[in-house]
């Protein structure tokens, strides 16, 4: 390995010191003088049609500046991506509690709530779809609006299906000796960022432009959304991204409504318009991980080769599509994990209901297929009397194998490796062997268990053929030999910001210091498309590292031509460019010669990623670049008289390539293991007839301090050659195989497989779920003051 | 506009009259964790709020003869912290550590926790196994309840309007008493109680159960203390089978106080688990796990 | 009414309504926006204070309650350079931060722990930041600056 100098080594996240004085401003922090503050009326009912929606009263409203519905945006703001079937604000019907159906400003607190109350709005009710396994059936309520491309659709629930297809499982299944089959089910996931949703809107001189203050995935799609919905020129609009505080996934549609509203509202009332969510109104309003029902049929031989695998899945993704369609090919493509199979299909419908709606969240679709197909595997392990590391590792994907896509993979593959040392970290085989495995029968009810089990994961890099997939990143020498490098790439705290500024940093042989990194602004910087799909070190990554070597190439020339010499002769020392005479010159010097020749000291680079390809008909093709591959293993205590389980030891190994920003990339593990967790475990998001039931920390709860071990990491970093500096992703993959590995470590304690998620305290001790019946009102809204 | 008022008392007495003071609707602010909340919801629930918090004699904890007397606006960290408390009555210290987390147990106190009187609240088993006693006063009255007479049923209490909860008071259980407080939370801090129970006994020279004392919380609509539970202890000589006997008891005074609910499927084995596995540690029998503590 | 207390060691008198909480004091009439608003039924922590050296929910609190007290928030932390203290460096360079919209609340729940306790096990560090929820980091780095910094301070005291 070459002598780097900044990456891998111990650095600090760029943006830390702010964060821990307490002065990074997030959108809320932001106080303008004449500042209205501003909330939506939200839909108290699953499904309604809207009859007539009066705002003339509350616009009477002393202190009222703006109320807003539908018809104050073109085409009533209907938005979406990639199906089209949102709006800024209800238009003609409500599909879920919490949808958003007028918007107010208002100077202070008495004269918004008075306004938002004196909003006559009259609904028809309509039957409401809960069940989303009734979704096709041809009498269940319609939800969704019948696709403009209607024709193909079989029923107007159905948002979108796929498949994969590699030979037939049914030819298979008689070549088994044993065949596996089982439903699985996962709830819907909050993603808990602890910033709720926030947007603050400031208008030009007469309203000529607006200026958007807000956390997002991407400002830039907040930035078009304005464009097309109020219609604004795109110079007319910036959109800026303060401090996030945390999204994982969740800072996308809700996000540019809220984002359109206040923009809306600040160009009526020509004042800046913050809104801000209470708590309660970020868990009723905002879209979570889809809930999923999963009916895997798996066959294996009995020296624990995998033969088969079939899947059906349904997605419920609530009223509408935001970004389901992308993270339910995700879960096809994912669906029959990281091994290698003889036959396999795969079949995946995603419905509406009127259980709020589902979008992109950490893990994107794969969370959920990992965690069923994980249990599935290892119930084979364990039905074949094998190891369950032993059978994975006899069937996992490996350097040139074809996955079950048809896509021949490289050599960056490293699952095994993974495999192996996870076993060896954890102490594996030893514990395998003290824990003696639960038999339900046999259990005295009080007894404390321990248990220890794991998963595999595989992940699809970035987009894959979901999208195009490009990013941009920019350069810029200033005045006072700084460095000004931008990113369209959002950071919510993930870490892209270091991770970036290191690559810049080593690319040119600078010192870290001397860079600022923008956050990203709509007008520095260029759309790289959404931070999603754990796709900002490669992608964003890359772009940097391109743009790093355009300006480092200018900066040779510069100092070829200073020490009169060719590019090649230059050797670096430190920040120093050293010429053939072995006299150095400062980078200060050469950045001065360069502008003395009347180089440009900017550039910009663009990194797209290698091509993918999908037939959506065949259900084969090259889905993504590459793979990121890992291993978990986790360590469990039950008490098998109450249902309570402790995870007492945990220990991940990712395929991660080249580790950049070391504290980065351990505190992306942590906590992705430690909301994979909570999944597992605790959180609970649960609809009743539409409505949900928990809407703040005290019913939704994700794991404190307490709740989560000593987690121990480490990395196999074989170097990805499309990677910067061979560097792979990590945020998504490090939650995914979590809630599998604890869920297989509670059955080697207890002997009980737990097949719905969470394994709450209910669920383990006595087998099934209870719920409060009657309890549908629960939902508080407003509870904003005080 | 305000939607109340604060007036801050600095005695019992002062206390007391802003309580009683006609043309208000008062209410007493003491560690204000449930009351503010409380009044993000109901804003007409008072329109001033009378602050107890920081009346110096409220948070006096002090031993007089056999008792010890807790001042009601004490926190749960001041309870947790205090030497009497910890020696005279671990079980106590043992509910107060399992409130919240550090800050609601920095504000929170233990008049707050009686006399809010939630089902799940996490010292009210502890006080009613330590047989603890209220004191309330009202400007001409004083009353003296047992926690359980005091606590009527869930948010529900016999304090009358404009009286005040000042303190608590239990008796030192002999020596060679041995309690246990378990909690059953659905994570590991910021847990509201599905279940607690707290136990108390005393073995007599000759090995048999001399003091048998059992409560739960968060099982029945009113606290108090399992009769047949303890009966079936007391006399007897501890042992496995009586322990997992008791469990099964416990579950059936459960049921006959709280009905069958749609939780009962889940909390009568694990109340059962727990009742048995306090006792075992109380009375010093082995336990399923194996165990012996 | 007449508020009368000391925030981070100023002295300050303002009027603002008795019916708000802490939290909405500190942010909306002293623009103190370090303290953080995660839940506002005290579940997160986000909003943690030190009142009279405690620590509490900000947004559990009357504002009128702190009057005649002292406050110290998030600004009031610091090296007496105005940089980063210790606990504060040691968050940076054990990488505790991610998004950082905890960490106000955590940077004050790690002073309350040290303040009262300079030797404390990793156990003890992860139940005083218990009330503090963060979802990013999984906590473990956060433990790691606390007890760093717990290490560094006994040092400090040994030598002093």
């Amino acid at each position: 390995m070459t002598d780097r100098q900044f990456i891998g080594k111990p650095t600090n996240r760029v943006d830390a010191l702010e964060k821990v004085m307490g002065t990074a401003r997030y959108t809320a922090d932001y106080y303008l003088p004449g500042m209205l503050i501003s909330r939506c009326l939200r839909s108290k009912v699953p499904h309604a049609r809207i009859i007539s929606i009066d705002t003339s009263e509350a616009r009477q409203i002393p202190g009222v500046h703006a109320v807003i519905t539908c018809d104050d945006f073109i085409d009533h703001g209907r938005f979406g991506f990639p199906i089209v079937d949102m709006y800024m604000l209800a238009y003609q019907r409500v599909r879920y509690v919490g949808d958003p159906i007028a918007a107010v400003a208002a100077e202070n607190e008495e004269s918004l709530q008075a306004a938002l109350k004196a909003i006559k709005v009259e609904l028809e009710p309509l039957p409401g779809l809960f069940d989303p396994r009734q979704a096709l059936s041809p009498d269940a309520p319609l939800v969704g609006e019948k696709p403009r491309d209607a024709e193909g659709y079989p029923h107007g629930n159905l948002l979108i299906d796929y498949i994969v297809r590699q030979n037939d499982p049914d030819a298979v299944w008689k070549e088994c000796d044993l065949v596996l089959d089982k439903e699985y089910t996962t709830m819907h996931q909050e993603h808990a960022y602890i910033e709720t949703e926030a947007s603050l809107a400031v208008p030009w001189p007469k309203s000529s432009g607006v200026t958007v203050y807000a956390c997002c995935q991407s400002p830039f799609l907040a930035k078009n959304n304005i464009i097309q919905t109020v219609g604004l020129g795109s110079e007319d609009v910036r959109v800026i991204q303060p401090y996030v505080g945390g999204a994982f996934g969740g800072k996308d549609d809700t996000m540019y409504q809220t984002i359109a509203q206040t923009a809306k509202l600040a160009l009526i009332s020509g004042r800046p318009v913050k809104m801000v969510f209470s708590r309660e109104e970020s868990m009723i309003s905002s879209y979570k991980r889809d809930a999923m029902i999963m009916h895997y049929k798996i066959g294996a031989k009995k020296d624990g080769t995998l033969m088969a695998c079939q899947f059906h899945g349904i997605v419920d993704s609530g009223a509408y599509a935001a970004i389901t369609p992308f993270t339910a090919w995700r879960s096809t493509i994912h669906a029959m994990g990281p091994y290698r199979y003889q036959a396999c299909s795969v079949d995946t419908d995603v419905v509406y209901t009127n259980n709020g709606f589902a979008g992109a969240f950490r893990g994107f679709g794969n969370t959920e297929v990992c965690f069923a197909s994980e249990l599935a595997v290892d119930e084979i392990a364990y039905r074949l009397n094998m190891d369950p590391i032993d059978l994975r590792l006899k069937n996992c994907l490996r350097p040139g194998d074809t996955t079950s896509h048809g896509q021949k993979l490289g050599d960056d593959v490293a699952l095994a490796e993974c495999l192996q040392q996870v076993r060896k970290l954890s102490d594996w085989d030893r514990k395998r062997k003290e824990f003696e495995q639960g038999d339900p029968a046999r259990i005295h009810p009080g007894e404390l268990r321990k248990g220890i089990g794991v998963a595999a994961v595989f992940h699809g890099m970035s987009l894959g053929a979901e999208g195009k997939d490009s990013a941009v990143g920019t350069l810029r020498i200033n005045d006072d030999n700084t460095l000004t490098l931008t990113s369209g790439l959002t950071d919510y705290g993930s870490g892209s910001r270091t991770v970036f500024t290191l690559i810049a940093a080593e690319t040119l042989g600078i010192n870290p210091s001397r860079i600022h990194m923008l956050r990203p602004d709509t007008d520095t910087a260029i759309d790289s498309g959404p931070t999603v799909a754990s796709r900002a070190t490669v992608l964003g990554g890359n772009a940097t590292q391109v743009t790093a070597m355009r300006l480092d190439a200018i900066l040779l020339n510069a100092a070829a031509d200073l020490f009169h010499c060719q590019i090649v002769d230059i050797l670096r020392d430190g920040e120093n460019y050293i010429g053939p005479n072995e006299e150095p010159a400062s980078f200060d010097k050469v950045v001065d010669h360069a502008r003395q020749m009347g180089l440009t000291l900017s550039t910009e680079g663009r990194w797209n990623a290698p091509e993918n390809h999908w037939s959506f008909e065949s259900g084969t093709g090259k889905p993504y670049f590459a793979y990121h591959f890992g291993a978990q293993v986790a360590e469990v205590l039950v008490d098998t008289g109450t249902g309570k389980v402790e995870v007492t030891g945990y220990w991940g190994v990712h395929n991660t390539g080249t580790v950049i920003f070391p504290q980065g990339i351990l505190g992306q593990l942590y906590g992705g293991i430690t909301q994979g967790l909570g999944y597992a475990l605790m959180e609970r998001v649960d609809f009743d007839k539409g409505f949900i039931q928990a809407t703040n920390f005290d019913e939704y709860i994700i794991p404190t301090a307490m709740d989560v071990p000593e987690i121990v990491g480490a990395f196999v970093e074989k170097p990805f050659s499309d990677g910067p500096y061979g560097a792979k992703n990590i945020a998504e993959p490090s939650l995914v195989p979590a809630a599998p590995a604890i869920i297989n470590a509670i059955f080697h304690a207890t002997g009980r497989r737990i097949q719905n998620l969470p394994a709450n305290l209910e669920r383990v001790l006595i087998g099934k779920d209870l719920r409060k019946e009657g309890s549908n009102t629960a939902c508080k809204l407003g509870l904003h003051q005080v | 506009m305000e939607r109340f008022g604060y007036v801050r008392a600095a005695t019992i007495s002062e206390a007391l009259t802003f309580l009683n003071q006609p043309g208000y609707k008062n209410r007493p602010l003491a560690g204000s964790t449930d009351l503010v909340l409380l009044l993000r919801r109901n804003p007409d629930l008072c329109d001033r709020v009378v602050d107890i918090s920081l009346i110096p004699e409220m948070h006096t904890i002090e031993k007089t003869g056999n008792d010890v007397i807790i001042g009601a606006s004490a926190s749960f960290s001041e309870i947790i912290s205090n030497p009497i408390i910890r020696e005279t009555g671990p079980i106590l210290v043992e509910a107060c550590k399992t409130v919240g987390a550090t800050q609601i147990r920095n504000m929170g106190t233990i008049g707050g926790n009686v006399a809010n009187a939630a089902a799940c609240a996490d010292s009210l088993p502890a006080l009613v196994c330590l047989d603890a006693m209220a004191r309330v006063l009202t400007p001409s009255e004083e009353f003296n309840w047992t926690v359980s007479e005091l606590v009527i049923s869930p948010n529900k209490t016999r304090i009358p309007a404009g009286g005040l909860l000042v303190s608590l008071r239990y008796t030192i259980p002999p020596s060679g008493t041995r309690g246990v407080f378990l909690k059953l939370g659905r994570r590991n801090a910021m847990a509201i109680s599905r279940l607690t129970v707290a136990a108390l006994g005393r073995l007599d020279e000759n090995g048999r159960i001399a003091d048998a004392r059992f409560v739960t919380g968060s099982a029945a609509p009113q606290i108090c203390r399992f009769k047949d539970v303890e009966t079936s202890l007391l006399g007897q000589v501890p042992t496995p089978a009586l322990m997992l006997a008791a469990g099964k008891l416990a579950t059936e005074e459960m049921i006959r106080l709280s009905g069958y609910r749609w939780s009962s499927e889940y909390k009568v084995p694990a109340l059962a688990a727990m009742t048995s596995r306090a006792l075992s540690r109380v009375f010093q029998v082995r336990e399923p796990s194996g165990e012996v503590v | 009414m007449i508020f009368d207390l000391i925030v981070n060691e100023e002295p300050i008198h303002t009027e603002a309504p008795a019916d708000i909480s802490l939290l909405h004091f500190l942010r909306d009439h002293l623009k103190l926006t370090g303290t953080k608003e995660g839940c506002n039924v005290g579940e997160c922590g986000a909003c943690s204070v030190l009142l009279d050296g405690k620590l509490v929910n900000s947004c559990l609190i009357l504002a009128a309650q702190a009057n005649g007290r002292r406050v110290v928030t998030i600004e009031g932390i610091h090296a007496e350079d105005g940089g980063p203290n210790d606990l504060q460096q040691a968050f940076i360079e054990y990488g505790a931060v991610q998004c950082g919209f905890c960490i106000p609340g955590m940077v004050l729940a790690g002073e309350a722990l040290l303040n009262s306790n300079i030797n404390p096990t990793r156990a003890e560090i992860r139940e005083a930041i218990a009330g503090n929820l963060c979802r990013c980091t999984g906590y473990q780095q956060i433990v790691d600056a606390i007890q760093a910094t717990a290490l560094k301070r006994q040092e400090k005291g040994r030598r002093d």
